[in-house]
């Protein structure tokens, strides 16, 4: 349901020429959990970004849900972004000056549910993540994993088919990264795809398929080992 | 889909900036909105129809000296002679210029007597030429007959017995009468000296562009035998600044007086105005100043907030904002900003004018100064805004996972 096809990426600034992704190929099917490894700099981010139509790419093809998304302008990239796609940031990108329930109102109000529905859905996902009696809360009075939670909770809230997660515990301590990671197993048990880049092999094991990036492309799949040997 | 409780709670949580700008435009509509008001009141005011045939009429004084300089006859040659020249409608030896700022004043009551109350009126003495030199329309009674006329020494006079006074003044006198009634009613004049209203005429200002009364003017058919004298000339359209060289030329032929002045009306009316329109100038400069200060402040606010929120921005558009989602919610976030400075704004512009009415002598405000005031300072806001949010729109998604 998400199929990248020699998908190219450069980066032009001034005089360097970044190859970002170079012939990237990859298909995530639905109910997939994938963990994305590799080293800084080999293009992960920029996967991601362009699963969900944050970038645009040079080459190749991508389609989401079966639909060719290349050439859909950028209001329609806003749409289906908003529709299909959930997002989870390493630094949690909360809006400070929201409450958590505003926080995980805005991806609501952009989808045009009336006030009763929004409601509905942000109690339901604050209550899935555990933060439902903190509604009134203003993110700076959580802990990291708690924004981190509400983030998750955000993302879900539109009820997404994809969850892109850009090391959503890259900012947390091992047992909060874990906890974060069993509400994502929880997530994606229930249905929803997800790709999630991460530097910790110990999460990368837990989700059902990992792809390993190097140099812009994927080089291994599927291989723990391999990566491993590759991480150093 | 305007979101305005999330704006308006993230913005109470910003919100010194926010009061800053909306008590800036408060104060701006305030003295913007007065400021317009008395820009109109005064440009009224100038506008105001002195009752003459301004464009075409000039006067030029003229003084006799030596002990043996003939009054009488010389003024009696000299409008006979600027009578006759072509081009002239009529002139007539007068002692005050409506709207001039200098003349004479008296009072006029129904009722002899010191104990009566008299209404100031603006004397203006005249022959029979007098109504038609000062383009007036007779609109009841009649014109002084030329056996009307008599001469008033140096030393003063008693006042004739007939007089002829503008509607206005008519009005004031009779309020209950219509101003045909007042004719061959007696008035009053020195508390005692009875003079009969004899016509009606329009329209003719006092001199004292300021004075509450201006209307209020009568006519006294009198030529003066004093050595300083003045001429009020109308000509055809035209014909006046020609006419005014000729003229002067042909007093200047009597080497017993001299010249000492020559005037058009619209000088008179420049220069009696002056006041006017310099204000107009400085409270115009004040409005346009403070509007564009406003607005550097709103574009300022705007811009450094849009920048401090940059990643936001990103979020958003990571979230499933469109770019026009973007745009309309700074333009959202400004207007409430506006709606309250405006709010403030109407208050302070109400309390301001009443400074005003009892400071100065400006009348009230007309209320719909107020919401128009308001519309006005909004569309300021967004017009100021929506170059700061059009560069929001411009921020790349991307800034949600590209920036820390
Ligand atoms: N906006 C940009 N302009 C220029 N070069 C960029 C830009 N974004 C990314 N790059 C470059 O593209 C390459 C891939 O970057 P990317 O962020 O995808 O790496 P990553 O795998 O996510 O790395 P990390 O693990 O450090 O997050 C890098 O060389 C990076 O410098
Ligand atoms: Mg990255």
């Amino acid at each position: 349901m998400l199929t990248m096809t020699n998908v190219k990426k450069v980066f032009r600034t001034d005089l360097v020429e970044t190859h970002a992704l170079r012939d990237f190929n990859l298909q995530v099917d639905e109910g997939e959990f994938v963990a994305v490894t590799g080293p800084s700099g080999s293009g992960k981010t920029t996967f991601l970004n362009i699963a969900g139509m944050l970038e645009t790419f040079n080459e190749g093809t991508y389609q989401l849900d079966g639909e060719d998304v290349s050439h859909l302008n950028d209001n329609q990239r806003s749409k289906l972004r908003n529709e299909k796609i959930g997002f989870i940031f390493q630094s949690y990108n909360l809006i400070p000056d929201l409450s958590l329930f505003d926080n995980v109102d805005v991806p609501l109000r952009y989808r045009g549910f009336d006030a009763k529905e929004r409601k509905k859905r942000i109690e339901e996902s604050l209550d899935i993540v555990g933060l439902a009696n903190r509604m009134k809360h203003l993110p700076s009075q959580l802990s990291g994993g708690q924004q981190q939670r509400v983030a998750i909770a955000r993302a879900l809230a539109g009820n997404p088919r994809f969850l892109l997660a850009d090391e959503p515990t890259g900012n947390l301590d091992s047992a909060m990264a874990q906890s974060v990671m069993e509400l994502l197993k929880e997530i994606n048990k229930k249905g929803t795809t997800i790709v999630m880049v991460t530097h910790d092999p110990q999460l990368a094991t837990q989700a059902t398929r990992n792809i390993f990036v190097k140099d812009g492309q994927v080089s291994e799949i599927n291989d723990v080992v391999a990566m491993h040997v590759a991480n150093g | 889909m305007l979101e305005l409780g999330p704006i308006f709670r993230a913005l109470l949580r910003n919100k010194i900036g926010a009061i800053l700008i909306a008590v800036q435009i408060a104060f701006t509509m305030a003295i913007i909105v007065n400021a317009v008001f008395i820009i109109y009141d005064r440009s009224q005011q100038t506008k105001r129809p002195s009752g003459i045939d301004e464009a075409n009429t000039f006067y030029i004084n003229s003084s006799g000296f030596g002990d043996d300089f003939d009054i009488k006859g010389t003024i009696t040659r000299d409008l006979e002679a600027i009578r006759a020249l072509p081009g002239v409608i009529d002139a007539v030896q007068i002692n005050a210029i409506p709207i001039s700022g200098s003349g004479w004043s008296m009072g006029l009551q129904t009722e002899a007597g010191a104990e009566h109350d008299g209404q100031g009126v603006a004397v203006y003495m005249v022959d029979e030429h007098g109504i038609k030199a000062l383009d007036l329309e007779l609109l009841a009674g009649e014109n002084f007959a030329k056996s009307d006329i008599r001469w008033r020494g140096p030393a003063g006079s008693k006042w004739p017995a007939k007089v002829i006074v503008t509607e206005a003044m008519a009005k004031r006198l009779f309020p209950e009468l219509s101003y045909s009634e007042a004719v061959g009613k007696t008035v009053y004049i020195n508390n005692d000296e009875p003079m009969i209203i004899t016509g009606i005429i329009d329209k003719l200002q006092a001199p004292w562009v300021g004075w509450d009364n201006l209307d209020n003017a009568m006519l006294s058919p009198e030529k003066m035998e004093f050595q300083s004298t003045r001429y009020l000339i109308r000509t055809v359209p035209g014909m006046r600044d020609q006419l005014m060289k000729t003229v002067e030329e042909l007093l200047a032929e009597n080497k017993s007086r001299v010249i000492d002045g020559m005037r058009s009306i619209d000088y008179v009316r420049e220069r009696s105005y002056r006041g006017n329109t310099a204000m107009i100038k400085i409270l115009t400069t004040v409005i346009v100043t403070l509007t564009v200060v406003t607005s550097l402040g709103i574009v300022g606010l705007a811009s450094f907030s849009v920048n401090r929120r940059k990643k936001q921005i990103g979020i958003r558009r990571a979230l499933g904002a469109t770019k026009a989602s973007i745009l309309r919610y700074f333009m959202v976030e400004n207007f409430l900003i506006s709606a309250s400075g405006v709010v403030l704004g109407a208050a302070l512009t109400i309390a301001l004018n009443m400074l005003l009415v009892s400071a100065l002598s400006i009348p009230p405000l007309d209320w719909f100064y107020i919401p128009a005031g308001m519309l006005v300072l909004c569309l300021v806001g967004q017009a100021a805004v929506f170059g700061p949010a059009k560069k929001a729109t411009e921020i790349a998604p991307a800034t949600a996972t590209r920036t820390v």
